[in-house]
């Protein structure tokens, strides 16, 4: 029997598998795909005060291993969470984390007040979305203001604080560090990297021309996710939940090699919307087969693994 | 729980025209899919799915028609006969099922989900005639009761929307339904609420979830008295003509 659970914190998770805000609702609803329950965290859609209508226009776009999003932050509002989602988690014992957004630190101090009144054992601050063009982005690639945001939010929050990094920065270290000190709990990284697609059409002797600037995801960014959470593990000691390209065992493998100690899972839950519950077994199997019995025993001798 | 992930076996796959191709498979999972409602496939090396319309469902056979046009469709149109292919569904909504007098009308490749939907249409007894418009004679896939071709090589010639007067004069529908470019589904819609005739249309979209949750495909629509956003994934891919914001 191996042990997969692991702590954030006082947060306890079954196993180290989560699934990326964004990516996977709010609730239940890949339950037509799998069994939610057993995934070790659902993240929920980024939640604001208010609810949202999101971006205009075209909002996706496939790029070569990967693709860009510009949603826009689209989601029901944190009132309506309550209401009609918040029971759903509860009634079926999803682990989850409330991921929350807003353009002003009062908005995530007010959504971090209501997480704690609601008892939410977990929440990731989103500072980093770079989709809306007000607020969000600066706090996370500033370290003053994302120090400042995550310290406010700290006192009006008693449960896991989840800080999520953008990896649109000149220094990893100088915001994890940011974070670490304002007494987050967990740092997850990475959010999307910042990038644009461009369609052209030759009509008739004219150029037409389609782009989609928003956030990259999906395998092109591991590399960019494998050495953020490289460079930021030299430097805190909080735990880091690495997400980014994840699609197999041996991305995970890499990811706690370089100091992770849990994963995220996002755009390939929409390559294979199984695919979370699939990584949970594959993870057991190998730590059964390879005689580690808890995740600290497998985490540690990756960590421990030579150069070749 | 069911769930809506599928392995199935092509059973035939043949390339009807320069550019269409016809696919056939079954997977013991998929009990019943109806029309309008589509299957997204998972096409090795891409990061998205790929949404179908179902062009016919029997005997537990999916029956997908689809235009070459992408990678995607590049991928689909390589398998072989035997191979095993990925698929989610039903996903999305339906057309009406019900013995209204309906008029489809399809234009390119849009005609696919009509195919499936006449054929349960007059399961339930309902008088339908099937109208579609193409650019040439070697587009035309099937057999309708109307064609136009843009340059006139089959049937009338002409925009299939130059003749919807004329299409909902003779027949008199209760229900118009259509499936094709979003262009052609605007004047669609607007031409059947001038009638004040019942309408729905099925849209397309880049998708990613395919299950209405990361908000990738979302029209604006007109409900309850003021405009909200539907995705079309789940929401739709059917709409009521009217209820679309252009």
């Amino acid at each position: 029997m191996v042990d997969l659970s692991l702590k954030l914190n006082e947060f306890e998770l079954d196993n180290p598998i989560i699934t990326a805000s964004g990516t996977y609702g709010y609730s239940n609803e890949f339950e037509v795909f799998c069994d939610v329950q057993k995934i070790g965290a659902v993240v929920t859609k980024g939640i604001t005060k208010e609810p949202r209508l999101g971006n205009d226009g075209q909002r996706i776009f496939e790029t070569s291993s990967g693709m860009i999003n510009r949603i826009g932050l689209e989601n029901v509002g944190i009132q309506t969470f309550l209401k009609e989602k918040l029971p759903i988690l509860q009634e079926q014992g999803i682990n989850f984390i409330l991921n929350i957004a807003g353009s002003a630190i009062d908005d995530y101090v007010e959504l971090a007040k209501i997480a704690d009144k609601n008892k939410i054992k977990a929440i990731e601050l989103n500072v980093s979305c770079p989709n809306v063009h007000s607020g969000c982005i600066e706090f996370g690639v500033n370290k003053d203001s994302l120090y400042k945001l995550v310290s406010k939010v700290r006192d009006s929050y008693s449960g896991c604080l989840i800080v999520k990094l953008s990896p649109n920065v000149t220094s990893p270290e100088e915001v994890a560090l940011a974070a670490e000190n304002a007494d987050a709990d967990a740092i997850s990284a990475i959010n999307t990297v910042r990038g644009m697609g461009v369609k052209l059409d030759f009509v008739n002797g004219q150029f037409k021309k389609t782009t989609v600037a928003g956030g990259l995801s999906g395998k092109a960014i591991k590399p960019v996710a494998l050495s953020f959470v490289d460079r930021i593990h030299k430097v805190v000691d909080i735990p880091i939940i690495a997400m980014g390209g994840i699609y197999t065992l041996v991305d995970i493998l890499e990811f706690f090699s370089v100091g992770a100690r849990a994963v995220q899972i996002g755009t390939a839950n929409f390559t294979h919307p199984d695919i979370a519950q699939k990584l949970i077994i594959e993870l057991e199997e190998f730590m059964q087969k390879h005689k580690f019995s808890t995740l600290d025993e497998l985490q540690n001798k990756l960590k421990e693994a030579e150069y070749v | 729980m069911q769930k809506k992930n599928h392995t199935g076996k092509i059973g035939a796959i043949t390339q009807i025209n320069k550019q269409v191709y016809s696919i056939e498979f079954s997977s013991p999972t998929l009990k019943s899919i109806n029309p309008g409602q589509y299957i997204s496939i998972l096409c090795e090396g891409l990061t998205l799915r790929r949404p179908f319309s179902v062009a016919d469902f029997d005997n537990g056979v999916l029956k997908v028609l689809f235009k070459q046009k992408g990678k995607g469709t590049e991928y689909i149109s390589g398998l072989k006969v035997g191979d095993s292919i990925e698929f989610s569904a039903p996903l999305g909504n339906t057309f009406t099922i019900d013995d209204k007098k309906t008029l489809l009308i399809g234009a390119g490749i849009g005609v696919a989900p009509l195919f499936y939907l006449n054929k349960k249409l007059k399961e339930e007894g309902a008088e339908t005639f099937l109208a579609a418009g193409f650019l040439s004679k070697e587009d035309v896939l099937g057999d309708f009761d109307f064609v136009s071709t843009d340059d006139g090589t089959f049937g009338e010639k002409g925009s299939i929307c130059d003749y919807l007067e004329t299409l909902i004069k003779d027949f008199v529908p209760d229900r118009i339904v259509s499936c094709a470019p979003s262009a052609v589904l605007r004047i669609i819609s607007s031409v059947a609420k001038s009638h004040k005739i019942d309408c729905e249309i099925a849209m397309e979209k880049v998708m990613a979830c395919g299950i209405g949750i990361c908000r990738g495909c979302v029209i604006e629509v007109r409900r309850d008295g003021k405009v909200q956003n539907a995705t079309v994934c789940k929401d739709g891919p059917v709409f009521k003509g009217e209820e679309v914001v252009w």
